[in-house]
């Protein structure tokens, strides 16, 4: 066992890298618009909406995040194994992983591309050229601080998990909580920015997504640019919270006191989310009138 | 996709040559590492990665003609619930020889592990009509078909890992505890889920979504050889790299030539189509 | 003994919690990302596997740490790896709709509203007026938080359950390849049920006062056979390992 000033400090570094996997996460699937909000830009052309917004549609977040973080770990372990710096390792195991990010992001996007020959949407080449690094970088700083924060997990504070499987289920979570925080950013606001502000997408507006930006035509690059001022830093916060509050409490106590301690964070979670809740409601009040009848003035 | 609404995919192979290409190219591919023992080398372990490219193919068609029709879910799932099974079939199958309960030779390993992978796919699907209703008149058949392959691919990648599909002797050591296990779960679930996935649409065609799934197996069967630097000999690994690494640039010129030719247009850069062309 | 009853009852039953969980979590699939659905904005598989998953990172390190420990593990002990790997879900998944919850509130500026029902069985609060034009609802409202989280306690029970019984078959706390063994047919076992569940529910529910919540017991009919089967299967290589 580690002393427990020691093994805060190492929770409490988890929980930075997390952090910023998770921004990253988020803002790498904005670049490339991965995920639920992809299935507007996937109806945006069948609508006769063509754009140029990348569709990286390679599956679903949490499984993607799993086979990119899983080879960030394989690799790195084979390198450990040979005696490499641990930082090293990850570094280039990250590395692999964000290859294997760029090589499946280009099928999708030029598959379902392709697939939309009907609906007359082009393939952009300059946007697969000047997408892809973009997405290949993000998801790097990701892979690497999540493959780092199991490395440590793993090795430090003993988790009996082998590196890839401890990775690979990090991932999975991590993607989880991306697709489920800041992609609501990308989904509901960003492609909407059209539609009146303050209201859930009006489902007969589904597929008008914003094409055109301050100048020009609207890429991943602009959805990235404005989602990294919101939708990222919360997810990051999403992934934070989730690996510090979960390490912390079986950190600083120990058997039933931690499941209690953890217990309690659920409660305040809970109590969090009604105060926003009643908050919301009485700030932005109801759409229609108490009777059920026509929107209020 | 083809029909959201739903009816059968079409076009290409038919699904029962595919069938045959995945199961004998699969367990071939399996057996043949073998020769390992035969020759006291490891340069084989390679064919066990190449088994699990045909594997793929038949697993990402199964996912095609099963997802043309509406499933209430994401492609995603399927592929996950096709890894999901095909982990706990493939590794019963290795092991239950092994340990001497029941008289079998353990040179039946595999082929156990395909029929029991193909048994818990059985029951699914028919759970999945009966039970939950979906009314997908396909579903018994693809989720046998998936299953089946998702065993496959995992026996594959982890024979070419470890370099013998022996469960006590080489994959427990060399795949499981060293946590390789995970990057061929879910490698074999990517696999075998992002080929339709990343090419659905109305125009979709089959032997572009097959382009893909052999090409990103290849890139799996890359990594699975990374990984075996640290289990087999380093001439081996390097051979399993270079025949992966070289599928993956032959199918994937195939796969952007193939997009080059059927999608609407391929321009360097542009405006959008204008209203007349959208006509 | 390779056939051991009690495992199997126990494995298939954490397969049945893992399937009645992914009933109580709140996702409104892709219309919820862009807030036309009520629920968190991703598939139900990805999101109690997220959940699900870190139960077992949780529930993994508690049973180690217990397991490895001198006088070996016990009843308690074993109660309280599942109150770990809980907890871990549950954390995670509430952390998770809380974030989501202020995205909706403060980037999409929209109150969180169920569709489902016009009064939230749990604070009362009046929903049919709040839903927007053209929309089923958005957001997390309390009834979903609540049901979202009774998900990632069922969901981290049944996942640190199935791994736990694993273990205990395994008998070798230490050994690496038990431990992965283990941790991935858990994953596995987790998958299938979850997948089976989502199928149920078609993808998208809204928690436990959803209409929809009512098939709950094909659901539990259909875990229920297919983690026998993976039980019944899993047991005797947990036993063989050499």
């Amino acid at each position: 066992m580690i002393d427990p000033i020691t093994g805060l400090g190492l929770v409490a570094l988890m929980g930075a890298l997390a952090t910023i996997a998770g921004a990253a996460e988020d803002l790498e699937s904005d670049v490339g618009s991965q995920s639920n909000p992809n299935s507007q830009v996937q109806l945006a052309a069948q609508m006769d909406f063509p754009h140029r917004i990348f569709n990286k549609a390679i599956s679903g977040e949490p499984p993607a995040y799993g086979l990119w973080c899983a080879t960030g770990a394989t690799v790195a372990s084979v390198l450990l194994a040979q005696n490499m710096s641990v930082i090293f390792a990850i570094a280039i195991g990250s590395l692999a992983g964000a290859i294997l990010l760029g090589l499946f992001s280009v099928t999708a996007h030029m598959g379902r591309t392709a697939s939309q020959k009907r609906f007359k949407q082009p393939v952009y080449m300059d946007m697969v050229i000047g997408h892809v690094p973009s997405i290949m970088a993000h998801g790097f700083i990701a892979v690497f601080c999540i493959v780092s924060f199991s490395y440590i997990m793993f090795e430090i504070l003993g988790h009996p998990f082998p590196l890839p499987l401890l990775a690979f289920l990090w991932g999975i979570t991590a993607g989880a909580i991306g697709s489920s925080t800041g992609d609501v950013h990308y989904g509901a606001e960003r492609e909407f920015q059209n539609q009146p502000f303050g209201s859930g997408l009006n489902a007969a507006q589904s597929g008008n997504i914003v094409r055109k930006a301050e100048s020009g035509l609207r890429n991943g690059m602009d959805n990235v640019w404005a989602c990294a001022k919101f939708g990222g830093p919360v997810t990051g916060l999403a992934l934070g919270w989730t690996v510090f509050f979960d390490n912390w409490r079986s950190t600083v106590f120990s058997g039933m006191n931690a499941v209690i301690a953890g217990l309690i964070i659920v409660l305040i979670l809970i109590l969090a989310n009604r105060l926003v809740e009643v908050k919301a409601r009485k700030a932005y009040g109801p759409y229609k009138d108490e009777e059920g009848g026509a929107e209020p003035a | 996709m083809s029909a959201v609404e739903g009816g059968p995919a079409s076009g290409g192979l038919p699904p029962n040559t595919i069938i045959a290409i995945g199961v004998i190219g699969g367990l071939a591919g399996i057996y043949l590492t073998m020769l390992n023992q035969t020759f006291d080398t490891k340069i084989f372990s390679v064919m066990g990665g190449i088994g699990s490219i045909f594997a793929v193919v038949w697993g990402a068609d199964a996912v095609r003609r099963v997802c043309s029709y509406g499933l209430g879910t994401g492609v995603p799932s399927i592929g996950m619930v096709a890894l999901g099974m095909g982990v706990v079939a493939a590794i019963f199958g290795l092991i239950i020889p092994e340990t001497g309960i029941l008289p079998i030779p353990t040179i039946l390993g595999p082929v156990i592990s395909f029929i029991v992978a193909a048994l818990i796919g059985l029951v699914i699907g028919v759970m999945s009509n009966k039970i939950l209703k979906m009314n997908i008149p396909i579903m018994e058949k693809s989720m046998i078909e998936i299953a089946g392959a998702g065993s496959l691919v995992l026996m594959g990648l982890s024979a070419s890992i470890a370099g013998s599909f022996a469960f006590n002797d080489a994959i427990l050591p060399g795949v499981v505890s060293t946590g390789y296990i995970a990057i061929v779960f879910i490698g074999g679930a990517m696999t075998i889920l992002h080929p339709f996935n990343a090419n659905l649409g109305p125009d979709e065609t089959q032997y572009r979504t097959l382009y893909v799934a052999i090409e990103k197996a290849a890139l799996i069967m890359v990594i699975a050889g990374f990984a075996s630097l640290t289990v087999i000999d380093a001439v081996s690994a390097a051979v399993t790299m270079l025949v992966g690494l070289l599928i993956f640039l032959v199918y994937f010129n195939k796969f952007m030539k193939s997009v080059h030719r059927e999608a609407y247009k391929v321009v360097g850069t542009g405006l959008l189509p204008s209203a007349e062309e959208l006509e | 003994m390779i056939i051991d009853p009690i495992s199997i009852a126990l494995i298939t039953l954490g397969g049945v919690l893992i399937g009645l969980g992914v009933h109580f979590i709140p996702v409104g699939g892709a219309p919820a990302a862009m807030a036309q659905a009520t629920g968190v904005g991703t598939g139900t598989v990805q999101l109690a596997a997220g959940a699900g998953l870190t139960g077992l990172i949780s529930a993994g390190f508690m049973y180690n740490f217990l397991a490895t420990a001198p006088g070996g593990f016990g009843t308690s002990d074993f109660i309280l790896v599942l109150a770990s790997g809980a907890v871990g879900a549950m954390i995670m998944i509430t952390v998770t709709m809380f974030i989501g919850q202020l995205v909706y509130v403060y980037c999409v500026g929209v109150p969180p509203v169920s569709a489902k029902v016009d009064k939230d069985p749990i604070t009362g609060d009046r929903q049919d007026i709040y839903v927007s034009q053209g929309t089923e609802g958005h957001g997390v409202p309390t009834v979903s938080f609540v049901s979202g989280t009774i998900g990632g306690l069922f969901g981290g029970v049944g996942g640190s359950m199935v791994y736990v019984q694993l273990m205990q078959i395994g008998n070798a706390p230490a050994d690496p390849a038990i431990v992965a063994l283990a941790g991935i047919f858990a994953t596995g076992v987790f998958y299938v049920n979850a997948v089976l569940a989502s199928y149920n529910i078609g993808g998208t529910i809204e928690g436990f006062h959803d209409p929809k919540f009512k098939r709950v017991p094909k659901a539990i009919i259909s875990c229920l056979i297919a983690s026998l089967l993976c039980a019944i299967i899993a047991v005797p290589i947990m036993g063989g390992v050499s």
